[in-house]
């Protein structure tokens, strides 16, 4: 067993006492507190947060370093949604399926994405997705294909002042797999298939990164510089009225709408295009989960405390407080107190997490999804062609697969589209 | 007898007060590098526990031979050392001999020009990250009005073009050491050699050529092992500046090796790159301490 000098390896203090970690910043602090509060009144069970870092890179770090030296705690984890099926093949989460959770009023795709070799090892806390963010006085609608989108991004490109056509996360790191997940949806090609094989070199997936690096050196709609933005670089080109589009997550909507914002007002949401006939209109499914320790010592306690947090009035709750989506389908419905609160009408956004994709579910996503972004990267600057870039991609994923006895699909779940 | 006694117990004592000290190295220095060497032999990945951690003899070092990540890795390391020290060493000559060269106000030369050093690697990056800046920087934004780059240019973008903001962000930060140490070679040099040399009809570049570089030569041996050590290691620079990218043009030996251990926790794989990395720097400045040992012996006997 390692010990990491910056932790303890000693089991910790109060037993009686559940430890909850995960993100603890700002008004999304606020709320995770007073939650935990009520639940500490009425189950009368004491809860401490242990904060993390806000940088999901950080905050996986540490999880590993606590989960691998067999730490009781946390008992309860904030996961991002990719990480599931790695704790969960690595035996770091407890399996949720004995306490008989109800499922029935989640997306499925959300509760897909917290299972592992058929195993249940999370509860959806909130979700995520990529939409397109357009600009009401400069486009007459929303595009539906690439081609239309190309179009009035070049028309809107006319209006002064509007230097963007297309502003999107292309930064080495995470967000660029989403928007190509999303881009790649669209022209109908996947990365992994229903069996787990490899297939993120097929036709479809050329044509799609093709469109993405054409979009900035043949056509100009997406800046050069988005190659080194994340998701707050877009928000200020477009927030700023630079830019007729953007593609980011529902957190950008508030901010967009807030008093020092250029284009409060002036834009409306919608899900990203399609080219028809070949593919749909994707985003990728992101969000947060709630899991259990596999070695705490108050499963119970973590359980019902997991189960208190993904309730519909806590849900709610966060979605009026920070604007995060709730993953239960039902909380869209009319009065139930989400108009205005996401900034979208709520029936459009559940159209919208409806379809989303998950990423592929593998205890090593982050590995692949490594490997991806270089080559995904070397593509869009031009270091690389598309195809030579996805088929070396292809080919490194497959090694790693092999490498890790996870090819073959034996143990890789399908996942959903 | 008694000599041989005193000789024994002295020796005795001496081994007594050294003994601490090499407790001391043996604990920090060299238990780790064993245990890196150890590491270095298994398939050990913190992510996949699954596979166990079993023995793998030079697997590891077989896989660091064919991955072309870390040949590129090598690579970018030596063609920013390169890069960097002749660039220091060439302003920094010329720095150092102009501050040799000032009569008044010589502590304050001294100090502005440390200045730059003294700022830490990060916030110095950081700057200039944001005066690189694709959309908003100012040299990008000057650069256009000039017409030297194409309006939708960005530096961070082109995998050539990424290592000028670095080697300037290196090269502005770490001049000012490099002409302190040369500036102190400038002021061991006897004046009366010049004096000698004027004489003698010798011009401005003849005395430069004749007395100040062969006699400044120890001063440039040891700026250029200390700058080419160092900026073997580069890390921060770049992990602020371009992070690697664009794809992984401008990632370094210690950048990947950080990704290996410390993001992908691959801790078997990332060993096995330290060592190869560390008996490189390690025979490299083993034959450039016996190279400066002897041209400084030459020196003196010369």
């Amino acid at each position: 067993m390692l010990c990491f000098p910056t932790l303890s390896c000693r089991g910790s203090g109060d037993p009686g006492r559940l430890i909850f970690s995960g993100s603890a910043v700002g008004r999304e602090a606020e709320v995770v507190r007073s939650q935990l509060a009520r639940w500490s009144a009425e189950r009368g069970v004491e809860v401490e947060i242990r904060a993390t870092p806000d940088s999901a890179d950080q905050r996986h770090q540490l999880y590993v370093q606590w989960l691998n030296a067999r730490s009781p705690e946390p008992d309860v984890l904030q996961l991002d949604v990719v990480w599931t099926p790695e704790f969960a093949a690595a035996g770091w989460l407890l399996p949720l399926d004995r306490f008989g959770p109800d499922l029935a009023d989640f997306f499925p795709a959300s509760i897909e994405a917290n299972r592992w070799n058929g195993a249940l090892y999370g509860l959806p806390w909130f979700v995520d997705v990529g939409m397109l963010y357009w600009r009401t006085d400069l486009l007459a609608r929303a595009p539906a294909t690439f081609d239309e989108l190309a179009a009035a991004a070049r028309d809107a490109m006319r209006s002064p002042g509007v230097r963007f056509g297309l502003v999107w996360q292309g930064a080495r790191y995470e967000g660029l797999v989403t928007v190509f997940l999303e881009h790649l949806g669209g022209f109908g090609g996947r990365i992994l298939d229903d069996n787990g094989a490899v297939v993120v070199d097929s036709e479809a997936s050329v044509r799609a990164l093709t469109w993405m690096r054409d979009a900035i050196h043949v056509d100009g709609i997406v800046p050069a510089a988005a190659l080194t933005w994340h998701e707050e670089e877009t928000r200020f080109a477009f927030q700023n009225g630079a830019a007729a589009m953007m593609r980011n997550w529902p957190y950008a909507h508030a901010l967009l709408e807030s008093a020092d914002s250029a284009v409060a007002g002036r834009f409306a949401v919608a899900a990203m295009p399609a080219v028809r006939g070949a593919g749909e209109p994707t985003a990728a499914l992101g969000g947060s989960q709630l899991a259990v320790n596999a070695r705490s010592r108050r499963p119970d306690e973590a359980w019902a405390l997991v189960e208190f947090l993904t309730a519909p009035e806590q849900m709610l709750e966060r979605a009026r407080v920070v604007g995060q989506l709730p993953p239960r389908p039902a909380l869209y419905e009319q009065g139930e107190g989400l108009e205005g609160a996401l900034g979208i009408a709520p029936e459009a956004a559940r159209e919208i997490v409806a379809a989303a994709k998950p990423r592929p579910a593998t205890p090593v996503y982050t590995q692949l999804s490594e490997i991806l972004q270089i080559r995904l990267h070397r593509a869009l600057t031009r270091q690389q062609e598309p195809r030579a870039a996805l088929e070396d991609a292809a080919r490194e994923m497959r090694a790693l697969l092999e490498r890790t006895g996870l090819a073959g699909g034996g143990r890789l779940r399908s996942h959903a589209g | 007898m008694m000599g041989r006694l005193a000789v024994k117990q002295e020796s005795r004592a001496a081994l007594a007060l050294v003994s601490p000290a090499i407790a001391v190295i043996a604990l920090v220095a060299i238990a780790p590098m064993v245990w890196t060497l150890w590491e270095s032999l298994h398939l050990h990945d913190l992510r996949m526990p699954w596979l166990g951690q079993p023995f793998v003899g030079l697997d590891n070092y077989a896989a660091a031979l064919g991955d072309a990540r870390f040949r590129g890795a090598l690579l970018h390391t030596g063609g920013f050392v390169l890069a960097s020290v002749s660039l220091e060493l060439a302003l920094g000559l010329v720095f150092a001999l102009a501050m040799s060269r000032a009569r008044r106000g010589r502590a304050l030369i001294r100090v502005v020009v440390l200045l730059s050093w003294a700022v830490p690697t990060v916030v110095a990056a950081l700057v200039w990250r944001f005066m690189f800046e694709g959309d908003s920087g100012i040299v990008p934004a000057a650069l256009r009005a000039a017409g030297a780059i194409p309006p939708g240019f960005s530096f961070f973008v082109d995998p050539l073009a990424a290592w000028i903001p670095i080697v300037v962000a290196d090269a502005w930060k770490m001049t000012p050491f490099v002409a302190l140490l040369l500036l102190a070679g400038l002021e061991s040099i006897e004046p009366a050699l010049y004096d000698a040399a004027r004489m003698d009809g010798a011009g401005p570049w003849r005395q430069f050529r004749e007395i100040t570089l062969p006699l400044l030569r120890p001063a440039l041996l040891v700026a250029i092992l200390f700058r080419a050590l160092d900026a073997f290691r580069v890390f921060d620079v770049i992990y602020v500046l371009t992070g690697g990218g664009p794809g992984t043009s401008t990632e370094p030996i210690a950048l990947y090796i950080f990704n290996t251990l410390l993001q992908h926790l691959r801790f078997g794989y990332g060993s096995a790159l330290s060592v190869i990395v560390f008996l490189g720097t390690f025979v490299l400045a083993l034959a450039y301490i016996r190279l400066l040992g002897r041209s400084l012996l030459e020196e003196r006997t010369a």
